[in-house]
């Protein structure tokens, strides 16, 4: 490709308003500082929190206005894209955004951290996700990878009076700086194989026949790792329950969507996107990878006593089925990722809204017995903290079962029956563990303290439990939308 | 649409009655109920006898990308089971003692326990029988463990879960390859009987349907779960759990894992080992049940034994069998409530539900004794009394398809009043021994029991009220 050096006024506006989502947030993330910077430091946190979720709306809006109205196509010589594909996720992002800043704001508050900083650093984590789903090339790629990793070690321990939280931010520097490595080495690879960093254009050039070539094969495999660690799959999750139960829990259901989607976004863009002819090789490892992280996940949560953890673990097995979808890909198997990815958005999210609101001054509440008597102190709360766990279990007329179904169905379609099987198997046994968490909330306990109260949160627990329930019953729509936007590839 | 509100309005019901104040909750529940048995009844007048096809169909484009269909319709299989639960959670509602805890809860879960129920026997599309079929484990979950008896319910309400999840999740992989195998994109269950895959395909799929609705039957030896939760389960709660859900699992077979697998041989032929485990079923149940000392065990391992003739005739492959099959499941509905009800009744008036530890309770409480006796033998399965027809026609079909399938499944013919006689004779007759009962039967449990016992009459002199309608099949695959 001849480096065409001349660039207009036009193309740059065409240029931005490809990533129209990703600059308006740009916008109001500068726009924090400065008002962190202006404001009295006691206004500060309410203002900069106001200022995220309004930037977030806007964000939101934007994505909507152009998946409505808008026409999708490279960006910056390729090197984004406005497709449908980056805007499904950006609008998933922005929605987790607004959630985050109302579950986070009055944790914050309650805990004496509200600081500026907090939603500044959640507003980057979220511009670096934004910039992953809409790179199409392995620079940018990276760029929204470490972006948002970086802003993310911040924020695990932001808690700095608490050394778990210093912990977490301090484990998950040092392995996500591992990860990163293996992806940036994975990457350089596979740029000297094809030639190119540009994602559709690795995929014209690579073909079936560049799987004889080692260094390719290596460099794949590199970058599987790296992402295997960033969806923390097994076996690379080990990090996972560490981080989850250190950061505090609005960082942590950040996180355990956020990341989660993110990468997820990473891996069709790059594996199904770029690498479409070597489809086999990244399969293999993806398929070990899955079913690794489904038995790892499900066993191994079976006995924690921590919510956090036992969540971890979930988010674990979860990551395992989605991988299903991946592997399996085409347009069945990636509008049920993309489907799935978004409901566990509101299943995942709800259940540590949930948890947060137990939280005290001192410190995070998630042992088993801080859920006792919820269902007799709270019996909404009690019946929506059901319909997250049995969600999460994929129990139907839950959104987890239609996700599960979909994610499942194309596997099979695809031949991979016998991974099917295996993932069946081990939702059995995660039934045992989600039914575990309902045991103290629905058992008789002489608690009879009163559950506080915090408008934004229960909006998010209400929120949440009613998409899991509607979206349920009535999957066609996301799916459609999930459906549009399952191609990674948007084309040279 | 008015499939839709047989099992939507308890499920509506449901979620009002949860909010209620618990002194209206029975009230409403009983008048749900009773509309929701209104409907089912008017559906089963206006069924047309004789025709082939589902009937009152209703077909909705659900999640067109799959192809999956909101489909309900019923036949003369399914508009029995239907017309049996509406019935049976009239009963329970009314048997629930109104010093329940949190008794609007129970009533509650109850409905919406009997709203998944009603639509596993109306779906015909093989994802919404899926749904039904899974979404009726949430109550039944929370019945078992938050209203349970004894000390550890939860345990039970577990391992029931686990048990049947096994089972089902497994189905889940079955639902999807059907979809997949067969080659027709459809989970339409009339379309699919008529297109099955190859056979070495049909043996997978039909092993992992099987395995659920054995797990749920529960047939030989698959049925661990169930002394554990009948144990545990609450007597009204008894009334929906064993008097229909256990009939899902047969109904699974009936209606699926037949006609849809019509030749599942690749290592073995499955056709002949789900009999040989119902007749294990059936002389296992009995054998357990002569062994139990505690009442309640007894009749569950009774129900054991029952549901074992059940499968049997549904696996004869030919209409005597198939029909006293679904003759049996609605037979077994009526008398396996009417038994725990009263066995219940008995051991709350005696203090203890170990039959051994009473005796000659008929002189005391004689109206009583005059039930149980009617009960007793309809379960033993006496001419004249509902439970003959149903066995009879069973064992014949048996009896065509293989003598000695017959000739074993007998057997249980034999034990049933072994273990049903010595029930009854033991706590009734003799010299009067143990505690002194509190009374006789009340009347509003006398009111209560009689409808079943009227109806084990009814079907005993006339079975064809109940057959004649059953030639109406909708679907091809079943041997008829």
């Amino acid at each position: 490709m001849n480096p065409d050096l001349s660039y207009t006024w036009a193309q740059a506006l065409a240029d931005l308003s490809q990533i129209a989502a990703i600059a308006t947030l740009t916008g109001f993330f500068l726009f924090a500082i400065v008002v962190d910077l202006v404001l009295p430091k006691a206004r500060r946190g309410n203002a900069v929190a106001i200022v995220a979720a309004v930037g977030f709306s806007y964000s939101l809006g934007t994505a909507v206005y152009r998946w409505l109205y808008g026409q999708g196509g490279p960006a910056y010589h390729g090197f984004a894209t406005g497709d449908n594909f980056a805007l499904f996720f950006e609008i998933l992002f922005a929605s987790l955004g607004i959630l985050t800043v109302a579950l986070s704001h009055s944790y914050l508050k309650k805990r004496g951290l509200l600081e500026g900083e907090f939603h500044i650093l959640i507003m980057a984590a979220v511009i670096g996700m934004m910039v992953l789903a809409s790179a199409t090339s392995l620079v940018t790629v990276f760029l929204g990878l470490e972006l948002l990793s970086i802003a993310l070690y911040i924020v695990c321990g932001f808690v700095r009076t608490d050394s778990r939280s210093q912990e977490a931010g301090a484990k998950y520097l040092l392995v996500g700086g591992f990860a990163s490595a293996f992806v940036l080495y994975g990457m350089a690879l596979i740029y000297g194989g094809a030639g190119t960093t540009v994602i559709p254009e690795i995929a014209t050039r690579l073909t079936s026949s560049s799987s004889s070539n080692p260094l390719i094969l290596l460099g794949i495999v590199l970058m599987g790792v790296g992402f295997a660690f960033k969806v923390s799959a097994a076996p690379f999750h080990m990090w996972t329950p560490d981080v989850y139960q250190g950061a505090p829990i609005p960082v942590t259901a950040f996180m355990s969507v956020g990341t989660k989607a993110a990468a997820f976004a990473m891996i069709v863009r790059v594996f199904a996107g770029g690498l479409p002819h070597l489809a086999p090789e990244w399969q293999v490892l993806l398929a070990f990878v899955a079913a690794t992280s489904m038995i790892v996940g499900n066993v191994m949560a079976i006995a924690q006593s921590s919510l956090k953890r036992l969540l971890a673990y979930s988010g674990i097995a979860q990551a395992g089925y989605i991988l299903i979808g991946v592997i399996a890909g085409g347009d069945a198997g990636l509008s049920a990722v993309n489907y799935y990815l978004f409901i566990y958005m509101f299943m995942n999210f709800g259940a540590f809204a949930v948890i947060t609101l137990l939280a005290g001054p001192d410190g995070d509440r998630d042992s088993f017995a801080d859920l006792e008597g919820l269902g007799r102190r709270n019996p909404v709360l009690g019946v929506l903290m059901t319909i997250f766990m049995l969600s999460l279990a994929g129990f139907p007329p839950t959104v987890g079962f239609f996700g599960k179904l979909f994610l499942f169905t194309a596997g099979v379609s695809a031949g991979y029956t016998w991974l099917v099987v295996l993932a069946v198997l081990m939702s059995v046994v995660s039934v045992f563990y989600y039914v575990r968490v309902l045991i103290p909330v629905w058992s008789v306990s002489t608690r009879t303290d009163v559950v506080p109260s915090s408008l934004t949160t229960r909006s998010v627990v209400a929120l949440s439990g009613m998409a899991s329930i509607l979206l349920g019953i009535y999957p066609t729509t996301l799916l459609l939308v999930g459906q549009l936007a399952a191609n990674p590839n948007p084309g040279p | 649409m008015l499939l839709t509100v047989v099992w939507l309005l308890p499920l509506v019901g449901a979620a009002l009655i949860a909010f209620m104040p618990p002194g209206l909750a029975k009230f409403w529940g009983v008048t749900i109920a009773l509309a929701a048995l209104a409907i089912s009844i008017g559906v089963a007048a206006i069924f047309v006898p004789g025709t082939q096809g589902f009937q009152f169909t209703e077909s909705q484009p659900w999640i067109p990308q799959l192809r999956i269909f909101y489909r309900l319709g019923v036949d003369g299989i399914s508009l029995w089971l239907v017309v049996l639960n509406a019935f049976l959670t009239v009963i329970a509602i009314l048997a629930t003692p109104l010093t329940t805890r949190h008794v609007n809860r129970f009533i509650a879960l109850m409905l919406a326990m009997s709203a998944g129920l009603a639509g596993v026997f109306m779906a015909t599309d093989l994802v919404l029988f899926y749904v039904f079929w899974e979404a009726m484990l949430i109550p039944a979950y929370f019945l078992l463990w938050i209203f349970g008896e004894g000390e550890r319910p939860g345990r039970a309400a577990i391992k029931f879960v686990l048990y049947t999840l096994a089972g089902s999740l497994l189905m889940l992989v079955g639902v999807i390859g059907e979809y997949v195998f067969t080659g027709q994109k459809t989970f339409d269950l009339a379309l699919l009987a008529t297109m099955p895959p190859s056979a070495s395909i049909q043996f997978g799929l039909f092993f992992v349907f099987a395995l659920a609705f054995a797990i749920k039957t529960p047939l030989f030896p698959f049925h661990s779960w169930l002394p554990d939760a009948y144990m545990a389960a609450p007597t009204p709660m008894l009334v929906l759990f064993a008097g229909v859900m256990g009939k899902a699992g047969a109904y699974g077979f009936l209606r699926i894992a037949v006609p849809l697998f019509p030749n599942p041989v690749l290592w073995w032929d499955w056709r002949w080992v789900i009999p040989v485990l119902a007749v294990a079923a059936i002389i296992w149940g009995a054998l357990m049940a002569i062994a139990q000392r505690d009442m309640k065990l007894l009749v569950a391992y009774s129900s054991v034994s029952h549901m074992g003739f059940i499968v049997l005739g549904i696996f004869a492959y030919n209409v005597q069998g198939q029909q006293g099959a679904v003759l049996q499941m609605v037979n077994h509905g009526l008398i396996v409530p009417a038994l725990f009800l009263i066995v219940a009744w008995i051991s709350d008036r005696a203090g203890t539900r170990d039959r051994s530890a009473m005796a000659g309770l008929a002189a005391r409480m004689p109206v009583m004794a005059a039930v149980f006796f009617i009960v007793t033998l309809a379960a033993l399965g006496l001419p004249g009394l509902n439970s003959f027809a149903g066995e009879f026609m069973t064992l014949l079909g048996a009896w065509e398809r293989a003598p000695a399938l017959a000739l074993f499944g007998a057997i249980g013919l034999i034990l049933a009043p072994v273990y049903m006689l010595r029930l009854f004779q033991g706590v009734m007759q003799g010299p009067p021994a143990g505690p002194e009962p509190k009374s006789d039967i009340y009347t509003g449990q006398l009111v209560l029991v009689a409808p079943l016992v009227l109806l084990m009459f009814v079907i005993g002199l006339d079975p064809n009220v109940l057959t004649s309608l059953m030639s109406a099949v909708g679907m091809p695959g079943l041997a008829r």
